[in-house]
């Protein structure tokens, strides 16, 4: 069987075949033989070449985590990813505008009216999470269009605070 | 002895303290609001009673629903873990009141040792020595730049009624004062509900070094040796471990008995911690007394071999301290890592959400107080402490290289976490020359990002995705997606029941 994966923002293609009781793994021009089973929900054990390894993980909605030897990867589904893979430079300009909070936390502050010019690094807003305070920062240089949050507003990262415009 | 015991506290504090209780025959009786209904403290406490909803303020910082539980379950103490009540002496005062036995210290000395401005005044008069700043807080906000200039830049903006790092800021320059003042006045406000704070001189390149002391009802005093707790990230600790690598034998016994000075000067009883600065020159600044029981007290457990908890329920039980200073010997070296809910390649930003799978470090020498499990959620309210790792061995570089072994062992799935970044602190040559000052991290990962994955365990991953993704093609099925009974011998003996047969 042919999977292909997201891997580090990169597309990445495995096949898998099973003969007898091992697996042949092919990644690109490498290939190698190896005995894998699980071992609970969790864990899945790999034999190679004489040596083993433990896998742990989970999926989640947008991705599975694996851990190994104390390393984390996180592997996505290319079907999932289309959209932002079009996006491209495009997907950034539009996280510069467009101005979400980076965790799911309350609004302390507003730092700025609409219609007021910012400038690159200047703080929009404050929010606090798990009791710390985080500053959102402007990453361009222009004019605020929008404020869709106030203080005190519970928010999630996929809301959009404040919009900005290019001047 | 107590027969009931109240912890007003949730996650891994409230667990190791349900864990104490329970081995001494005490019932142990957790609190909890809304967003920990599942929470592990509470299906480990014996009792566990409802105080409100998820914002701290309607739950666990809410003293009268706190004392309540405790009358309504007839408990005679309360232990207030650390943060949230811990320190706040009108809650003391309370327990007091009502005939609860807090915990730790008395009220009397809790207002002293919390009021920093007054402590610092009581330390001047006693001749122990502080950090210039500040002698008491003031009302109006522009008053301050005059004091910053008296002090000399920089200055540290400090909670009068707080710890933790909760509304601390350092200040370079005049005009970054006042909106410093502001955002470390609304952080006291939502910490500790007093907005407070005073200045001092900060002091750049210290080690930060507290010193454990006992204080029983009866006037004896031990210090069971320091921490350091140099390694901060916002001037929230990280990383704390017992020997300092910068105290030698006559230091350590210098600061430890104006430690106890400390203690004798305040009234203080149970258990607390004396902090104070190192300087480049081996020069000690008194800062703070912290009246709880520290989140890094573990460290100081696995190299004195006492049990801090329990001496804190002995000592509030009206025992007397079961040993004298001399008696007391530091012995290994222990170390502590914070689990935090944190990505720290995205700046450190909180995470929360669903730990899909937890696997604990075990082993010789290691130690994992935690407060989570697999499958459980991790509200956005609280601090984002997950867990502690705590390991002891023979000396400091084993405890190193047993740290860097239990972190890799220590699996965190679902939620972004700082294992990563821990591994990469404990294995950077500065931590290992023990070169720890309170900049260590500002110096050594201004920027940090994971490091170089190996080519083959991301070969490997992808075929572990694999594997993971061709599930009901394989023979047998993938583990959990047909039916596990399939696989139980219990299915093959039909009908049976327990004790059947008789």
């Amino acid at each position: 069987m042919d999977y292909e994966f997201i891997i580090d923002g990169a597309l990445a293609e495995v096949y898998l075949d099973k003969k007898e009781e091992k697996f042949i793994i092919s990644l690109g021009k490498k290939s190698f033989e190896a005995d894998i089973c699980w071992i609970s929900e969790n864990v899945i054990s790999l034999l190679t070449g004489g040596r083993s390894y433990c896998f742990y993980l989970a999926s989640d909605k947008k991705q599975t985590h694996i851990n190994i030897n104390g390393h984390y990867f996180y592997i996505k589904e290319p079907s999932d990813e289309t959209s932002d893979f079009a996006g491209g430079e495009q997907a950034s300009e539009k996280d510069a505008l467009f101005i979400k909070a980076p965790m799911p936390g309350k609004v302390i502050k507003i730092d700025v009216k609409e219609k007021q010019a910012v400038r690159k690094n200047q703080t929009l807003a404050v929010v606090e999470a798990m009791k710390m305070e985080n500053e959102i920062k402007s990453s361009i240089e222009g004019q605020v269009k929008k404020i869709n949050a106030a203080p005190g507003d519970l928010v999630d990262p996929d809301m959009v605070l404040i919009e900005l415009e290019k001047q | 002895m107590f027969k009931k015991i109240l912890i007003a506290n949730r996650g891994e504090i409230a667990v190791r303290v349900i864990k104490a209780c329970q081995e001494m025959d005490i019932t142990a009786v957790a609190v909890y609001s809304d967003a920990d209904r599942s929470s592990l403290h509470v299906q480990t406490a014996d009792e566990a009673v409802y105080v409100g909803a998820a914002p701290a303020g309607e739950s666990y910082l809410n003293i009268d629903r706190i004392i309540q539980a405790g009358k309504d379950t007839g408990s005679e103490a309360i232990h207030p873990g650390y943060g949230f009540l811990a320190e706040n002496a009108e809650f003391v005062q309370r327990c007091e009141q009502d005939n609860i036995v807090f915990i730790g210290p008395n009220s009397r000395a809790m207002k002293l040792v919390g009021d920093k401005i007054r402590s610092r005044q009581a330390m001047e008069r006693a001749g122990i020595a502080i950090i210039p700043g500040m002698k008491s807080a003031l009302k109006d906000i522009s008053k301050y730049k005059s004091a910053a200039e008296k002090i000399g830049y920089p200055v540290m903006i400090k909670a009068s009624a707080g710890g933790g790092g909760k509304g601390m800021r350092i200040v370079y320059k005049e005009a970054d004062l006042k909106p410093a003042l502001e955002a470390g006045k609304r952080e006291a406000k939502a910490a500790f509900s007093n907005d407070s704070v005073y200045l001092e001189k900060y002091i750049e390149e210290p080690r930060h070094i507290e010193f454990q002391v006992l204080a029983d009802n009866f006037g004896n005093t031990v210090h069971i040796f320091e921490r350091e707790c140099s390694i901060q990230r916002r001037h929230q600790k990280i990383v704390e471990e017992s020997p300092s690598p910068a105290l030698e034998p006559e230091l350590r016994e210098k600061m430890g008995a104006i430690a106890q000075k400390v203690i004798n000067v305040t009234g203080y009883n149970n258990a607390g911690t004396v902090e104070f600065l190192l300087d480049k020159d081996k020069k000690f600044y008194f800062l703070e007394v912290n009246a709880r029981l520290q989140v890094e007290h573990p460290v100081t457990e696995l190299i004195s071999g006492i049990d801090l908890v329990l001496q804190q329920i002995d000592i509030a039980a009206g025992q007397k301290l079961a040993f004298k200073q001399k008696e007391l010997q530091q012995k290994g070296h222990a170390i502590e890592c914070r689990i935090y809910a944190e990505d720290p390649q995205n700046n450190f930003l909180p995470s929360s959400g669903k730990v899909l799978f937890l696997k604990e470090p075990s082993g010789p020498g290691v130690r994992f107080d935690c407060g989570v499990y697999s499958g459980c959620d991790v509200p956005v309210y609280y601090d984002p402490i997950l867990a502690k790792l705590i390991v002891w061995a023979e000396n400091r570089d084993k405890a190193c290289r047993r740290m860097l072994k239990a972190l890799a062992d220590c699996v965190v799935l679902g939620i972004k976490t700082n294992i990563e970044f821990l591994k990469d602190l404990i294995g950077h040559p500065m931590f290992k020359e023990g070169k720890t000052t309170t900049n260590f991290i500002q110096k050594n990962f201004p920027d940090w990002s994971p490091p170089e994955k190996p080519e083959n365990l991301k070969e490997l991953a992808l075929t572990a995705a694999a594997f993971n993704s061709q599930k009901s093609s394989l023979k047998g099925g993938r583990y959990g997606t047909e039916p596990k009974e399939v696989y139980s011998p219990w299915n093959k003996l039909g009908k049976w029941t327990i004790g059947g047969g008789k």
